[in-house]
């Protein structure tokens, strides 16, 4: 059954000239889980906005949207809050309330549904979605996977037949994601939910999904099973870059001329490996990377612990990252590794051990030396580092020169820090930690709800700091991210260091805590860690096997 | 089986109104001794031994608030002694203990209040009233915390940024108002997500009903009626003036009637009821167990 129809739906906001979306037409069948991708400010946001009346943004729309083929401006107030449900990205602003099971009640209470009928369901709801132990708790409390479990879970409770959702893990770490993610297609196999997400991390979405819409320009310019979709992408590098690994290779060796159907999962990418490359020459040839021998930042025997009741975050931390190298930090949620970056920032106190900044004891740095053309922060929350009302504002104060930048802001001076996408943002936020000139940069997660293409500008600018003999330290989740710009990494569990090397020799040592690539050929090919390793392992073995054969 | 702090809050509330506004509306030393030892062993049952520090302070207050008064004021017949030609009578010295009593009482009973109806209860009691109000104090009880560490991470933040050129006061406070300023479009920001996700899950549609997890048991109604009932007893011995009790000019009690006794009882009864309650679900417990 179609349960929405988009027709021809052009928008234009006030005061633009061009539209943000452009004749856009599909529709929807009943129990799809469907997928839509784009560059950042293709009209993904937009649209998805337009589908839920409630959210609609103010602007000039032509075209209709037809739920169960009724425009929706026709429902009536209650059936158009019911039926379509809505989750955004940021997750700790979409609560209302301050116990979990009020917010779960929020949506019924405002239908005036009676109070025994409210119990039921939310009772319901809340043992479904393993609520039950955190029930009673405050949700100042939760974390941000819990947060946005609790957000889908009170979308949930008013039964809607369609379910809508704008990037809603990118905020959240990676086992939270897939959680969300699994949580999300049960949801759409137990109650044949119609599922509309908006994301730019799809590895894991596009193996389940039905359909793949991708945007351009406001543009709808495919629709379709996301295999072929994906196979008809062609060479546009913006939006390849976000698909699964193994599309990405099967793209990177041309193969959608040889007529194979597009590999989407792990399991399917090294099928796909096998049957187009053998495995002669198994590993790449690497140049050694040697560090420096001066030491940028020195953890010694250091050990943290926020309140004395409770337990050490840092346990006899030894760690030393050295001069002009790139050096990641990967582990789990709540293994101190964001912690490890507050107390090398002399915000938060070890009580035993010592930090040495280059080579001086971090209590030497006085009056807040550190600070200055030392040491610099980029926290996870870059809204944190805005205090202006304008980007330009924000530039002048910190005393940022924009012609120096390694990446182009003019087109943002005169926007509201606030009001730029998480990319933008990040990039201002970069832009004014540097204008301190630091020589150690520490990164909390500078990937986070980054689209693929903002991620590799990231990188980018990571390389030039590098080459102008900046040390940079970036804790992160995100393994792709790590294997192509680190130089060295480590693994943090439990307050301390678990394993460090090269990512090449790092990844391929680890089965689970390594990226897709690495994954796809293990046991095939030795050392590859990203699809480009792969990519040329295979060129070289093909060419082998074509040689042998004249 | 619950402990006195799982009764419904609506039950919860009516007793310690009737506790403490016989206690405030009673100058009675009797009852007022009787209020304060109810208090205090509710107090002490809840918090057990952590309140010392409270308790301490309890006793200050008593001792300052019963001296205070024989000194000021001369009135009474029964002179004890003479301190710079101003005469100390019994009367004012027994008025002053009354009063620090009265006082001292009615703090406790708060203390056991707050401790027992935390920002859940005290919503449900307001949501009775109005579920608008109910859900307006239930965003504000999640702005603050999440308004106090956004502050926080900010100020972090800032710092490692070098927002403090020095380490003094001038600049902290400098520092302290760009940071407030900047919190105010925040809080603005973080309001419109707010608004969009309230629209979206149907708020304004219609009439409002509210969701509590509180439900009115049998306890809860044996509960209410016995408070009820045994206030409304000490009220009526209030009434026909059995418990009167004058101080000056001289120390005098109305007579012992059965209706004096039946205030005493009653009172002392209302008084000592959550620490039945909790007694009574110990020793149950003990049972089960032994029989388990």
């Amino acid at each position: 059954m179609e349960i929405l129809n988009i027709e021809n739906l052009t928008f234009t906001y006030p005061l633009c000239s061009s539209p943000a979306l452009d004749s856009v037409s599909f529709s929807v069948e009943q129990g799809d889980f469907v997928v839509v991708c784009g560059a950042t400010g293709s009209g993904k946001s937009t649209l998805l906005r337009l589908l839920k009346r409630e959210l609609s943004p103010l602007g000039e729309k032509n075209g209709r949207v037809l739920y169960k083929g009724m425009p929706i401006d026709e429902l009536s107030e209650a059936e158009s809050a019911r039926s379509v449900g809505f989750v955004m990205q940021n997750a700790a602003q979409q609560v209302v309330t301050d116990k979990v099971w009020h917010e779960l009640a929020f949506g019924l209470e405002s239908m005036g549904v009676p109070q025994n009928i409210i119990a039921a369901r939310v009772a319901e709801m809340a043992s479904y979605f393993g609520i039950e132990s955190w029930y009673e708790k405050s949700v100042s409390e939760l974390s941000g996977g819990q947060t946005q479990l609790l957000n889908l879970a009170s979308v949930m409770v008013m039964s809607p037949d369609i379910l809508i959702l704008d990037e809603p893990t990118a905020q959240l770490d990676p086992i939270a994601a897939s959680d969300f993610i699994a949580t999300l297609k049960k949801l759409n196999n137990d109650l044949s939910l119609t599922v509309i997400i908006v994301e730019h991390r799809l590895e894991e979405l596009i193996p389940i999904c039905d359909r793949l819409m991708v945007m351009e320009k406001g543009r709808l310019t495919d629709n379709g099973a996301p295999g072929e979709v994906i196979s008809r992408l062609g060479d546009r590098r913006e939006l390849l870059c976000a698909m699964p690994a193994a599309s990405r290779l099967y793209h990177a060796l041309d193969a959608e001329e040889k007529n194979i159907s597009c590999p989407l999962t792990v399991k399917e990418g090294r099928r796909f490996i096998e049957s187009v490359s053998d495995n002669s020459v198994r590993s790449l040839v690497r140049e050694e990377y040697t560090h420096s021998q001066e030491p940028a930042l020195e953890f010694r025997n250091v050990y943290f612990r926020y309140d004395r009741e409770q337990s050490d975050v840092l346990s006899d931390l030894d760690l030393t990252v050295y001069k002009n190298e790139i050096f990641c930090i990967l582990g789990g949620n709540g293994s101190g590794k964001t912690t490890s970056l507050g107390v090398a920032a002399a915000l938060l106190r070890p009580y035993s051990g010592s930090v040495r900044i280059f080579g001086k004891k971090l209590r030497d740095y006085k009056n807040q030396s550190l600070y200055r053309r030392c040491l610099s922060l980029l926290p996870q929350d870059v809204q944190t580092v805005f205090l202006k009302n304008t980007v330009r504002e924000e530039l002048a104060d910190a005393g940022a020169d924009i012609s120096s930048l390694p990446f182009d802001l003019s087109p943002l001076m005169d926007k509201h820090p606030y009001d730029l996408s998480g990319g933008e943002q990040q990039l201002t936020a970069l832009a004014k930690v540097l204008a301190t000139k630091p020589r150690l940069l520490l990164m909390d997660e500078p990937t986070k709800g980054l689209d693929a293409g903002r991620k590799l500008v990231i990188i980018d600018i990571l390389r030039r700091l590098k080459e102008s003999g900046v040390t940079v330290v970036i804790v992160t989740h995100d393994v792709e991210f790590t294997a192509m710009c680190a130089d060295r990494c480590a693994l943090f569990f439990r307050g301390g260091i678990v394993s460090e090397g090269v990512p090449a020799e790092f990844f391929s040592e680890n089965s689970f805590y390594t990226t897709a690539a690495s994954r796809m050929s293990k046991g095939y090919f030795d050392r590859a860690v990203t699809v480009e390793d792969i990519a040329e392992l295979c060129r070289k073995n093909t060419r082998i096997k074509g040689g042998s054969q004249c | 089986m619950r402990s006195f702090s799982q009764y419904n809050p609506v039950a919860v509330a009516v007793y310690f109104l009737a506790v403490a506004g016989i206690a405030m509306f009673c100058m009675n030393p009797v009852l007022l001794f009787i209020s304060l030892s109810g208090a205090v062993l509710l107090c002490a049952s809840l918090s057990g031994m952590r309140g010392a520090k409270h308790h301490l302070m309890s006793i200050c207050l008593f001792l300052a608030l019963a001296l205070i008064n024989p000194l000021v004021s001369h009135n009474g017949v029964t002179v004890l002694f003479v301190i710079n030609d101003s005469p100390i009578t019994a009367e004012a010295v027994l008025y002053g203990a009354a009063t620090a009593a009265m006082v001292v009482a009615v703090l406790y009973w708060f203390r056991s209040f707050t401790a027992i109806m935390t920002s859940d209860k005290l919503l449900y009691l307001f949501g009775k009233l109005s579920p608008k109000l109910a859900l307006i104090l239930s965003m504000g009880l999640r702005y603050v915390p999440l308004f106090g560490r956004q502050t926080a991470r900010i100020g972090q933040t800032q710092r490692a940024l070098g927002l403090y050129k020095d380490d003094n006061i001038i600049d902290r406070a400098r520092g302290g108002l760009r940071i407030f300023s900047v919190m105010v479009t925040w809080a603005l920001e973080n309001g419109i997500v707010t608004a969009d996700s309230m629209a979206a899950r149907g708020y304004g549609t219609g009439k409002r009903t509210h969701f509590s997890i509180f439900r009115f048991r049998r306890a809860d109604i044996v509960f209410l009626t016995v408070t009820v009932a045994l206030s409304a007893i000490v009220c009526v011995s209030i009434a026909v003036g059995s418990l009167d009790f004058t101080f000056y000019p001289s120390v005098r009690m109305a007579d012992i009637d059965i209706m004096t006794i039946a205030g005493y009882a009653s009172y002392t009864v209302l008084v000592l009821l959550p620490t039945i309650i909790e007694a009574e679900e110990k020793i149950k417990w003990k049972y089960l167990i032994s029989k388990i």
